[in-house]
């Protein structure tokens, strides 16, 4: 039994049938707070609702970085610990308003800064085709959990494509929305200028249909953008008139040979359905990861400042009973190895003598980059397609002692985050048994059109085929 | 970033004294290591051109519409009083911490 979604009327089930989901996917790690208590409170208040909603009685989990009132927010961090919100995400009034369940709180990447989420205070989640194996990151119990058939659809958090990579190793839809498209009321910041709550869903329509409930304007938020929300797009019959990207620089020499199969085989069948397929090119695109790990980091570093013991979560108070002793004691015990990392590095490319030389040339080269999609969207492309991961899942601890080999696995996702464009995973085969993701992106705020032709495409593609 | 020195052991301490991060000694000959392969890899940046005319990039869209400046309330799910153990006259009182005012 996997999970289905919208059973109007059905809220007392679907809390019974989720929470024996989740009881069998224990061994995934992929929860951190789920109660069968909860879950029947969440299916009596959707069956007392006089109108059910888009999302009537659809399970869904959170990734424990947004925050909620009945649940911790750990963030998967010893520093947060026990955490309790006094109020709601933004997003996850507009879920429940809607009819929707909220299930559990799924395991990341310690404050959502990896993409294997072995970075957690709580243990590593595994892949649900293959323990031995990582989920991907830093949203990995939302992707393992939709994958598994617990939920139909869950939401992660994306700065430099924790959705869309761990969509990609797990086999599910993973949509990363326009920045400014969903509000962040309520998501633990870590890099500001880049954070989008994003949606994972077993279908393009599940997915398509939280992320229409979850979007628009918040007065919550101010970097939401005044326009309506995102519309369900409508169902395509195939892809005449589209015309897609395929940039040289995402198709390397030494791509992994299923992942390169697989992309061969979805641009065919774009062609095959109307569309016509063009090579382009995104020069600056080789400079995103590291522009990502100067600006991420920076942004990290002051946004993570706040965790000092006084405000929020653990303390930890020196002998000597010195404020500064509880700030650094706190934050060097609370936090985890990567964590730590990222706060130093930022902390080192804003310090004075390197902010010029690091901070604002990561910026200038962030707007180059921005500028190649602005230029290939103008000249007539419609959509960019790209593979989302260089090679599908990787195995755990195969790149927890090089931070940069780690930070690679992000190569195709990074640019889109900077350029703050929307872009989605989706399956399209297997190699040596593993799901393989292609990605497409679109131009700022065009996100209907993008799932539109997501949704042609999964019908189309047997995701579940092996490729060669 | 140009001529790059590397960052030694002095330069992490100092920099996790700004980050008010405290690091264990066992661990700081492998924290310089790392943090020298992070930075060397990002200063591949400075294959880059330097354009000083060009404008750093600005997240979002050209101008970004703030909402009316009105104060109103923020809904919480509980009172405040009900999130601290003590609270009184709209304060939370905490343990004290540091002797801070008193030095």
């Amino acid at each position: 039994m996997t999970a289905t979604a919208g059973q109007q009327g059905s809220g007392a089930a679907t809390a019974r049938d989720t929470g024996a989901r989740l009881t069998r996917a224990e061994p995934l790690n992929a929860v951190l707070h789920w109660s069968q208590e909860l879950l029947d409170a969440e299916g009596a208040r959707v069956d007392a609702m006089r109108t059910p909603g888009p999302l009537a009685a659809m399970p869904v989990a959170l990734k424990d970085n947004i925050v909620t009132v009945e649940q911790p927010t750990t963030c998967a961090s010893r520093i947060l610990e026990g955490y309790v919100s006094p109020y709601n995400a933004t997003v996850v009034e507009r879920l429940r308003g809607a009819g929707a369940m909220i299930a559990a709180k799924t395991n990341l990447d310690e404050f959502a800064m990896g993409s294997s989420t072995e970075h957690s205070a709580f243990g590593r989640v595994k892949h649900p085709l293959d323990p031995a194996r990582v989920p991907g990151g830093s949203s990995g119990g939302s992707a393992a959990l939709v994958a598994a058939g617990v939920v139909p659809a869950a939401l992660g958090s994306e700065t430099g494509g924790s959705v869309r990579q761990p969509a990609s190793f797990c086999g599910v839809l993973g949509v990363k929305p326009s920045y400014g498209r969903v509000s962040r009321y309520g998501l633990v910041a870590f890099g500001s200028s880049l954070d989008c709550v994003s949606v994972f869903g077993r279908t393009v329509g599940d997915a398509s249909r939280v992320l229409s409930t979850i979007s628009g304007p918040d007065p919550l938020d101010a970097t939401t953008v005044d326009r309506p929300p995102m519309g369900v797009p409508k169902a395509l019959p195939d892809l005449r008139g589209l015309t897609v990207g395929l940039p040289a620089e995402y198709f390397p020499a030494d791509l992994d040979g299923g992942v390169a199969a697989a992309l061969r085989r979805t641009a065919e069948q774009i062609r095959r359905l109307g569309g016509e397929v063009r090579e382009v090119s995104l020069p600056n695109s080789k400079y995103a990861v590291p522009t990502y790990y100067i600006i991420a980091p920076a942004e990290a570093a002051a946004n993570l400042a706040r965790y000092d013991g006084v405000r929020y979560g653990r303390r930890k108070v020196g002998r000597d009973g010195d404020i500064r002793t509880l700030y650094r004691t706190t934050r060097g015990e609370g936090f985890g190895d990567e964590v730590r990392r990222r706060i130093l590095v930022g902390t080192y490319v804003l310090s004075a003598g390197y902010y010029d030389a690091y901070y604002r040339k990561a910026q200038r080269v962030r707007a180059l980059i921005a500028e190649d999609f602005r230029r290939v969207f103008e000249a007539g492309v419609d959509l960019l397609l790209t593979p989302t991961t260089p090679t599908p899942a990787f195995k755990a601890g195969e790149k927890t002692e090089d931070p940069v080999s780690m930070y690679l696995a992000d190569v195709f996702v990074c640019s889109m985050s900077l350029a703050g464009l929307p872009a989605l995973s989706l399956p399209v085969g297997r190699s040596e048994g593993l799901p393989v993701g292609a990605q497409l992106v679109a131009p700022y705020f065009q996100e209907e059109r993008m799932l539109a032709a997501a949704g042609v495409l999964e019908r189309h593609l047997d995701a579940a085929a092996e490729v060669r | 970033m140009g001529e790059r020195v590397s960052i030694g052991l002095d330069e992490v301490l100092h920099v996790a004294k700004l980050a008010e991060l405290a690091v264990r000694e066992d661990e700081l000959r492998r924290l310089v290591d790392q943090m020298n392969r992070i930075v060397d890899y990002v200063a591949s940046l400075d294959e880059v051109p330097d354009d000083p005319l060009a404008q750093p990039f600005i997240a979002g869209p050209i101008s970004v519409a703030l909402r009316e400046d009105v104060e109103a309330p923020v809904w919480l799910a509980r009172p405040p009083a009900a999130l601290a153990p003590e609270f009184a006259h709209g304060f939370f009182l905490v343990p004290r911490q540091a002797a801070m005012e008193d030095q």
